[in-house]
């Protein structure tokens, strides 16, 4: 391409700037970075670079961009929608060497850190003084927080403590242009308009964030756990309903169908019956309120039909119940040789009928899926499972994946309750949201990065980009492979 | 489609400035024809709702034409299983509570003046009160906006579920925006369930530090209460705790933090209804009473700065006069009559100073038109200002949305 400096004379200049060791253009370099955790669609850079301060993320951008690349921010490579995806010509900044946590202030509950931070790490430098961050995605022991800003991601806990985008209170952006901003800070409510909304699960369009200050809370004084089982969803779904509708919050609620408790079992060894439905939920607070809470709910949960009610004795107790729920994602694999993760939401009173639905979808396509989910607030992960090796089956798995978030959106949901929309899902974005309304969103993109020099080619919905083809794929993200981490 | 107009009053002002055009538009499918003719007209246009944060922010720079919400006032749709609720911008937060009271939910944003302040002005001013502690302000509890553009499109961020992350966060991006980036016509908003019981705990007479050091006590212990007020009382804080929840919690949480106090030597007592009735009014005057009503954010370990100098530098300014903090978000609001204009002026300067050198903010919410004129409302801009203009500038080119209210003249 004209004008454009050539990739070596490029790694040339970002190498003076982060150092050769952190600066790659081989094959064999730029593999681990073609994809994110969404391992079928590959896209190779021309540079990904490895920065170590903000001055260096800055000096990048610059270069980068006078050098008229597209420049693709990293976190940690877990993403499940491609977000992390290169573009072709693209210079990856991977923020994976900026770890230091700079500053901790416990009375006024903030922690400010770099973004390649892993999620858990900052749970781990405060736990000891009782303190912990709250978002919990279960990528937590790999994926960082700045992943976590750019895909205001969530957890299992967000039902009553909220995502991501609840608990930063400010961060360091580079801009296009090289010039660096901080945005809030320690102190609430920062005069003018709220650029922390705009910047939290803005997917990497809008910046690099080079620092983050995160909110840290006391723990709660008690979690009482409970596991349950049910004849079917229907009686889940119905326990579920009534639960929240008696005016408790649980700090965690979640489901598994048939197919996912199967799974879960033949992973993890569990005691578990053989049942149409199973129900984990947890309660937390000081511990009089919580006791109440959970014996008010176990009661409730029999009265919806449970058939069998589990308080664990013990925490190892209660970790292993936690263990076999976060496991039934990656155990799918085995009572399948494929599958696919899909992340919808629908209001949480129509679990019942939305999982017959998908149900009798599945049979229509000849395929199976397994449910694993979070049922407090409707956060739905069908799992469709297939064998690639069975000609159209990948195709139909796909078709059947797409059927179900529009059937999310139809039910008045959204296509994505977590992963984010990436290049995955752009597409899908059309099915919930109008022209305009895109075209809205589009302002509050280019109000940050006019020329689209980040990340582009990702949320809104746009021809493919050349030579890609959409689509699942059955190779686990390394760390699941490893058993590094239960995908969830 | 005919939308209601009127030529203006003086009482349809904003801070003086005086529109040419009332516009009322009744329906959502209305406002936009509000909003169109506007843009057709090329009309430097505001949006009042209750009328109760019309002080926030400084005097329009133009101002031809206010759309008045006051009669989108429905409940769009409300799904109790689901604890989420659609209403209309204009439907005030009295009538969208007792609407959900009647499924036993709330909307936690105890707003002052709530029965007139309304879903779109408390989501565009950022207005909230002490259970901003427990429950989070409007940018936790929205979900989903509708909007209308200053071109006079529709459109729509956001959903109508608790857990969405599809696209740019439209809803939170305009919770604080005071109507400068676009007309909002219905929100969306998680809610909670009421609380079986409540119960205020009241310890008179403290000093900040032994604020701080309760505060710290009841957050090691792990209590969680639902707000902290403190009430300024002559050169002392009267510290209200409130817990909500089921009654076998609230007894608990309530005898311990008693406890927690007698230990150190700090009387404390359970108020009965008309006693906490009493204590929440005195908050509530200090927030909707005065011609000038000031706001600091800081954070909790400026509990000492905010009581010992911040605020008495103010309160000496003003006759009479009140100020609360929230000790543990690092809030406070005071408000009174101001007794010499020069004063108070200087007053608020020293105090702004002192704040945004600790990394905080003094903003106006209210002010005389003596002090309008020498003091900007918000205070210097952020560092991030050039954005915000980025933003204003992609949203309303022409700046015909309340030119001029926002910070950095935004
Ligand atoms: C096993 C497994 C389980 C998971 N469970 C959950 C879950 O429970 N909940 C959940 O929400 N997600 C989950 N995820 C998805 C993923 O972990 C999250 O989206 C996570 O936040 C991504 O973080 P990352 O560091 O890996 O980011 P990446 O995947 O590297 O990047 C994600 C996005 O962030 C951008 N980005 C990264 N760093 C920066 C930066 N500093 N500045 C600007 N943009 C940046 C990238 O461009 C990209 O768009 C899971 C993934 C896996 C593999």
């Amino acid at each position: 391409m004209s004008g454009r400096a050539s990739v070596t004379e490029l790694a040339g200049r970002l190498s003076a700037v982060v150092g050769a060791r952190n600066c790659y253009t081989s094959a064999s370099e730029l593999l681990t970075y073609e994809c994110d955790g969404l391992t079928h669609g590959r896209t190779r850079p021309d540079v990904v670079v490895l920065p170590g301060s903000t001055e260096e993320v800055a000096e990048v951008v610059r270069l980068a961009r006078a050098a008229g690349r597209p420049i693709v921010p990293r976190g940690s490579g877990t993403g499940l929608s491609g977000g992390a995806r290169p573009v072709p010509g693209s210079v990856v900044v991977a923020l994976s060497r900026m770890r230091r946590i700079l500053e901790v202030n416990l009375e006024d509950g903030w922690i400010r850190v770099e973004p390649g931070v892993i999620n858990l790490d900052v749970t781990r430098h405060v736990s000891a003084a009782g303190y912990y961050y709250a978002p919990d995605p279960s990528s937590q022991s790999i994926c960082s927080i700045g992943g976590n800003v750019a895909f205001n991601s969530g957890g299992a806990h967000c039902l009553k403590y909220g995502f991501t985008v609840n608990h930063v209170l400010g961060a360091r952006v580079v801009l296009h242009d090289g010039r660096v901003v901080d945005i809030g800070g320690p102190a609430l409510d920062t005069p003018g308009h709220d650029l922390l909304a705009a910047l939290v699960g803005s997917e990497g369009m809008v910046g690099i964030v080079t620092e983050v200050t995160l909110r840290l809370l006391r723990k709660p004084e008690a979690t009482r756990t409970f596991f349950a089982t049910f004849p079917s969803t229907d009686e889940g779904g119905e326990a579920v309903s009534r639960i929240i509708a008696a005016g408790i919050l649980p700090a965690a609620i979640e489901m598994m169908d048939r197919l996912a408790i199967v799974a879960a079992k033949a992973a993890t060894g569990l005691d578990w019956p053989d049942v149409g439905a199973a129900l984990l939920m947890d309660a937390d607070g000081p511990t009089a309120e919580v006791e109440d809470l959970s014996a008010r709910a176990v009661q409730i949960a029999r009265d919806a039909g449970a058939l069998e009610l589990r308080l664990p004795r013990n925490e190892a107790e209660r970790q292993l119940m936690w263990k076999g729920r976060k496991s039934a994602f990656a155990a799918v694999g085995r009572i399948s040789p494929n599958y696919m993760v899909e992340d919808g939401v629908i209001p949480r009173s129509e679990i019942a009928p939305v999982l017959r639905e998908i149900e009798s979808m599945a049979k229509e396509q000849g395929l199976r899926v397994a449910n694993v989910f979070h049922a407090g607030d409707g956060n739905l992960h069908p799992l469709v499972l297939y064998d690639a090796r069975e000609q159209g089956q990948e195709e139909r798995a796909e078709q059947l994946g797409g059927d179900i978030l529009r059937m999310c959106v139809r039910r008045g949901g959204s296509i994505t309750g977590e992963h984010g929309v990436g290049s995955e899902k752009a597409a899908y974005m059309a099915d919930m949201f109008g022209p305009d309304d895109l075209e809205t969103m589009k302002w509050v993109r280019a109000a940050f990065d006019p020329d689209g020099c980040f990340n582009p080619g990702k949320v809104f919905p746009s021809s493919r980009l050349c030579g890609e083809k959409p689509g699942p794929g059955g190779v686990e993200h390394p760390a699941v492979r490893s058993g590094e981490v239960q995908r969830w | 489609m005919v939308i209601r107009d009127r030529t203006a009053t003086a009482d349809d002002g904003i801070q003086g400035a005086v529109p040419r055009l009332v516009l009322e538009p009744g329906t959502v499918e209305e406002a936009v024809g509000a909003m169109a003719r506007c843009a057709a007209d090329r009309l430097a246009v505001a949006f009042v709702g209750g009328g109760t944060m019309l002080g926030l922010g400084a005097r329009p720079a133009r101002l031809d034409a206010v759309i008045r919400t006051g009669a989108l006032s429905r409940l769009v749709d409300h799904a109790p299983a689901d604890q989420v609720v659609t209403a209309e911008a204009g439907m005030t937060l009295a009538a969208l509570n007792e609407a959900l009271a009647l499924h036993r939910q709330r909307l936690p944003l105890d707003v002052p003046f709530s029965s007139r302040a309304t879903v779109g002005g408390v989501v565009a001013a950022n207005t909230f009160g002490p259970r901003r502690t427990r429950f989070g302000g409007a940018r936790d509890l929205v979900l989903g906006v509708s909007l209308v553009r200053a071109d006079g499109t529709p459109a729509r961020g956001g959903g109508k579920v608790v857990k969405n992350v599809a696209g740019f966060d439209l809803p939170r991006l305009l919770v604080g925006s005071l109507g400068t980036l676009a007309l909002l016509t219905t929100v969306t908003f998680r809610v909670h369930p009421l609380p079986e019981t409540e119960v205020t705990l009241l310890f008179p007479g403290l000093t900040p530090e032994q604020v701080r050091a309760l505060a710290s006590a009841w957050r090691a212990a792990q209590l969680e209460p639902s707000s902290a007020v403190a009430v300024f009382a002559s050169d002392r804080l009267d510290l209200g705790v409130r817990f909500e929840g089921f009654a076998t919690g609230v007894a608990d949480q309530s005898a311990r933090l008693l406890e927690l106090a007698r230990k150190s030597g700090r009387a404390g007592e359970q108020l009965d209804a008309d006693g906490a009735a009493a204590f929440w009014r005195r908050h509530d005057a200090v927030r909707e009473r005065g011609s000038l009503r000031v706001k600091i954010a800081s954070t909790p370990s400026h509990l000492g700065d905010l009581a010992r100098s911040w605020l008495p530098s103010l309160l000496g300014e003003l006759s009479p006069s009140g100020a609360v903090i929230y000790p543990t978000l690092g809030i406070a609001f005071a408000s009174g009559e101001p007794a010499s204009p020069a004063g108070l002026a200087a007053g608020l300067r020293d105090a702004r100073q002192a704040v945004g050198a600790a990394g905080g903010s003094l903003v106006l919410e209210g002010a005389p038109a003596v002090i309008r004129p020498v003091l900007d409302p918000w205070g210097p801009p952020p560092p991030s200002i050039d954005l915000m203009r980025a933003l204003k500038q992609r949203f309303d080119p022409d700046r015909r949305l309340a030119p001029g209210r926002f910070v950095g003249g935004i």
